[in-house]
């Protein structure tokens, strides 16, 4: 159990910059969801934690101690990688037992110490199969037991519900929630998938070409995005975002103007939530243009006065149909002005 | 470097492992691991490097009579420590343009020395084999030589003549059978392709006896003609595998479309697929070339009569002839017999690297 | 049967004559005709003239009891094909992979172009430059290097100790083939592999024991059967290089039938013999296909219209 700090991290491969400088705390015994799309470097970082990849610049250090140049070895790291990396010819019992030899630890206490963590994750019916005749969740299981048999200070997670199907996902999402709490291990999950990311960890940071975009926990990020990229990439459905240019405190969006509490010039982007928009009487005419039924709500996209819009209705069965015109209103409190060229969010209040 | 526990040994009392030990043992290891590799395999690599190196030498520097070891070993004197030093740089410097810098200044510096040392023992005589025959009675007197030694250029047209015509033969034929087999389902065509698997497998110099006495009886013995197809049957199953790996690898609406034109099968092959697989049949040919320029035993035992030498042979009996006498000769020989394949090595090494045999790199 | 489709298997003939027949033509006469005459040849009593004077079994009685020659020739062989395979063709070669894998991939393919001149130039070049080495008189790279260095007398290698010679210069192209296979091996091994043991603690021998080396199963079984066989059959580094002597001294089994028949004329015995290499090389070479995975190279073809 560690308290892993990142400063001013780097990499470069050759001349391209995979991770861009990054400072990060994460505290002992926490769940952090390293959350961004492919590329972004998230996938990097990791590597750099468990000693795989050297930084080019910047520093790790546990627990105070920086370990920069300790290798993967004596770094008492555990990973699950996507691909789960389990040891071909070996059964699942010396899979999970494998890193105990390099502890010289006993055999006996080692068989016993893998049969614990086996029964945690719920893979002791399993110890005597090789890799290659287990399903994707029980290989994946077999891959977090030996990442935690050796009891390390930090659990790295790779992209791990990815290769999975939606049900597995599900269940293994809950596992690995309640894994981590029983053994309050210090956990990075790495993650392109938000909702992943969302609901397994306590705080999510966000990452984009190198960079962390912005941390917190995972009701910040939604309610609070600092940038366009978060505003983005956090909640499902996505945000509808409507370009426009403020001149004073006044917005001109596509047909319709926006007032708002504040000053701003230049070509702003105004961030709606599908949530926060309601079919009401008296609102602002749309029409709908394409209606998809989504199991437990409906998603209609309607051409407003303020540009395409796409908001959310519960229920199976759609009420509307494509070319209907339904009167929209949204709160004024949720809604969002972000500033183009710099996708920083503009503290401003709409007032319709 | 045992696997002990590192964390074991390194822990301090406060129960936390000491992160400043681990990394610096880290440090050392990594270091004398790689470190114990390099010198390994510098240490075997120089048996195989110094005798090329000193073919070389002699060629260019050696006189009647002797092996200019002398210059050999200056020679390596001043380019040893030039490698050393560089790597050690190109270990430290980060910067690439400094160590490009210096690398061409510590070049600039052996070439100098070299010259310097050894430029005034360069010369070209033994090289005189390219414009005189009778090079071989100079050196031994007319009593004392073996057979007449025909012209350099003789053989080099015959190994020439062996080496286009084989790859000639190997690239027609392998490119139809491998196509045949790659696009036509036939009866007998599974087979046939274990057929070809077995040859490939099977050693063709088994059956080099019962194949002497048929071109023999066949009127083709102690001609470039029989050697040449002897050669191409011999790799032929190989040659017929790559060949249909590269036709697998062409998509056949290409050869489909071509065929709703108004093509027949035959053309569409011949227009259409063939140029597709371009890289296939220069890696083919450039590998059979090489192939059979460096053939030895197949033209030893057929070739006799010494105008149908070829440069092998040429060069073995060279040396079998002149070696205790003069060894410059030889090494000229040698270093021109190697120049054309190695030539080809060098500039079509991206081709050769392109056939695979189900996967096993050729 | 209607013009059309008669027309179509005309065509499926004229095609499979053109495209196969060449092939077909060029293996039958140069792969299979030699073995059956090397049967039949094994029979007769062919000598120096060439001649078929008469049917006889007397090649394999000789061959069975009166040639003490071969005999010797046998235990050549035998020493010849385990040292070289067993410390070069396979264990060098292994070594090799493994080093040139573990540097820096420059180093590594530098190093590996440097083992792989030996099979890449000329057996001719290669031959001369192991006489050169190893020339008696003090003009010889070894014995330069013998007697400067350590002082000692000139030593003849190739009168005095020609089996290590073979051994050595066969070696060292052996090692070659196995170096590029099992390098190969290795590099298809999924990185993640090496991370998971790097973080699971391993240090660089346990990665080779754990990790490389099970993946290397098939290849090196492969490579031995493989280079077995190849060693057993060929011999032209040692006729070059010792010419199988001095006398019968580095006379393989296979060179054996290549100087009978050769050298002193008897052709049908020189058969005889190799009908045993031709009958170990056809049971090897099934062994070897059987081994390997045909079925991605027996595909099905893609267009059934002829």
């Amino acid at each position: 159990m560690a308290r892993i700090e990142l400063s001013n991290l780097r990499k470069e491969w050759g001349g391209a910059i995979a991770v861009a400088g990054i400072d990060l705390t994460i505290d002992d015994g926490a769940f952090v969801a390293v959350l961004g799309p492919s590329g972004c470097g998230k996938s990097t970082t990791l590597m750099m934690l468990a000693g795989i990849y050297q930084p080019t610049g910047g520093d790790i250090t546990f627990d105070g101690a920086r370990v920069n140049d300790v290798e993967a070895r004596g770094r008492n790291v555990g990973i699950v990688f996507q691909s789960y990396a389990l040891y071909p010819n070996m059964s699942v019992l010396d899979n999970i037992m494998f890193p105990l030899r390099f502890k010289k630890v006993e055999r006996a206490e080692a068989e016993r110490r893998a049969r614990e963590i086996a029964g945690l994750v719920r893979v002791d019916m399993l110890l005597d199969r090789r890799p290659s005749q287990l399903s994707g969740g029980q290989q994946q299981r077999v891959a977090l037991a030996r990442a935690l048999v050796k009891r390390p200070h930090l659990l790295l997670l790779d992209e791990p519900l990815s290769n999975l199907d939606a049900g597995l996902r599900l269940t293994m999402r809950t596992e690995i929630r309640r894994i981590q709490r029983e053994l309050g291990v210090t956990t990075i999950l790495v993650t392109h998938d938000q909702i992943e990311a969302t609901t397994m960890a306590d705080r999510v940071v966000v990452m984009n070409v190198g960079r962390v975009e912005q941390e917190g926990a995972a009701e910040d990020l939604y309610e609070r995005p600092d940038t366009l990229f978060v505003a983005s990439f956090i909640g499902s459905p996505p945000i509808n975002l409507l370009e426009g240019e403020a001149d004073g405190s006044v917005i001109r969006l596509h047909q319709a103007s926006v007032r708002f509490a504040g000053s701003a010039r230049g070509a702003v982007v105004l961030g709606l939530r599908p949530e926060s928009l309601r079919v009401t009487e008296g609102g602002m005419p749309a029409r709908i243009s394409s209606v998809e039924p989504m199991g437990r709500e409906v998603l209609y996209a309607a051409e407003s006065p303020l540009g395409v819009i796409r908001f959310l209705e519960p229920g199976a069965e759609p009420s509307h149909r494509e070319g209907d015109s339904v009167p929209l209103v949204f709160a004024p409190a949720s809604a969002m002005l972000f500033d183009k060229s710099s996708g920083r969010r503009l503290d401003a209040r709409i007032v319709d | 470097m045992s696997d002990d526990a590192l964390l074991g040994h390194a822990a301090t009392a406060a129960g936390q492992p000491d992160w400043r030990a681990l990394a610096r043992r880290t440090w050392r290891t990594r270091f004398s691991t790689q470190s114990l590799l390099l010198v390994f395999l510098v240490v075997v690599s120089v048996p195989i490097i110094l005798p090329y190196f000193w073919m070389v030498v002699i060629a260019f520097t050696a006189r009647t009579g002797g092996v200019a070891s002398d210059v050999l070993w200056t020679a390596c004197a001043i380019i040893v420590p030039t490698v050393l030093v560089y790597s050690i740089v190109h270990m430290t410097v980060a910067s690439a343009g400094l160590r490009l810098v210096i690398g061409l200044a510590l070049t600039a510096i052996a070439v100098g020395l070299l010259a310097a040392l050894i430029g005034e023992r360069l010369h070209l005589a033994n090289f005189r084999f390219l414009t005189r025959a009778d090079f071989v009675e100079e050196l031994r007197s007319k009593a004392t030589s073996g057979a007449q030694f025909p012209s350099v250029w003789r053989a080099f047209f015959n190994s020439l003549v062996l080496a286009v015509s084989q790859t000639v033969i190997i690239l027609s034929v392998a490119s139809l059978a491998g196509y045949y087999i790659s696009r036509f389902a036939f009866r007998g065509r599974n087979g046939f392709l274990q057929g070809l698997l077995v040859l490939h497998a099977f050693p063709a110099m088994t059956l080099i006896i019962p194949i002497f006495l048929m071109l023999h009886w066949i009127g083709l013995l102690d001609t470039i003609v029989g050697v040449m197809l002897v050669l191409a049957a011999i790799e032929l199953p190989f040659y017929v595998f790559v060949m249909k790996g590269f036709f697998d690898g062409v998509p056949w609406d290409i050869e489909m479309s071509a065929m709703t034109d108004g093509a027949t099968r035959r053309q569409a092959f011949l227009l259409v697929v063939l140029p597709q697989v371009r890289v296939g049949l220069i890696a083919v040919a450039v590998f059979a070339f090489i192939r059979a320029w460096e053939e030895y035993i197949f033209v030893r035992t057929f070739l006799i009569e010494n105008t149908n030498w070829v440069m092998s042979l040429y060069l073995f009996w060279v040396a079998d002839d002149v070696m205790g006498v003069d060894y410059g000769i030889v090494a000229a020989v040698a270093v021109f017999y190697v120049l054309p394949s190695l030539l080809l090595y060098v500039f079509c090494q991206k081709y050769l690297t392109q056939m695979t045999i189900g996967g096993i790199k050729g | 049967m209607p013009d059309f489709a008669r027309a179509q298997v005309r065509r499926q003939w004229t095609n499979f004559g053109l495209f196969l027949g060449p092939a077909l033509v060029l293996l039958l006469v140069f792969f299979v005709a030699p073995v059956i005459i090397d049967v039949v040849l094994a029979f007769t009593d062919m000598g120096r003239t060439l001649a078929l004077g008469k049917f006889t079994l007397e090649n394999f009685e000789r061959m069975f009891t009166r040639d003490t020659r071969l005999l010797g020739a046998l235990g050549i062989t035998f020493i010849f094909v385990v040292a070289t395979l067993s410390v070069f063709n396979v264990t060098f070669a292994l070594l090799l992979a493994l080093v040139t894998t573990a540097v820096p991939r420059r180093l590594g393919a530098f190093f590996r172009a440097v083992w792989l001149l030996p099979r890449m130039s000329p057996s001719v070049v290669y031959a001369l430059l192991w006489l050169w080495v190893i020339d008696p008189n003090e003009r010889g790279l070894l014995n330069q290097i013998v007697i400067h260095v350590f002082d000692m007398p000139p030593i003849d290698l190739r009168n005095n100790h020609p089996l290590l010679v073979i051994i050595l210069a066969n070696g060292f192209i052996g090692a070659s083939l196995g170096m590029l296979i099992f390098t190969s091996a290795i590099r298809s091994i999924p990185e993640h592999l090496f991370h998971a043991a790097r973080v699971d603690g391993a240090g660089p021998l346990s990665i080779v024991r754990h990790v490389t080396l099970p993946a290397l199963r098939w290849p090196i079984s492969y490579m031995t059967i493989h280079q077995s066989l190849s060693l057993l059959v060929s011999f032209e580094y040692i006729l070059l290089i010792t010419g199988g002597g001095p006398f019968y001294d580095t006379t393989v089994f296979s060179l054996y039938a290549y100087r009978r028949a050769f050298e002193t004329g008897e052709y049908a015995y020189g058969a005889a013999l190799s009908l045993i290499l031709v009958v170990i090389g056809v049971i090897a070479a099934l062994a070897l296909w059987r081994l390997m995975d045909m079925r991605r190279l027996l595909q099905p073809p893609r267009i059934e219209v002829h």
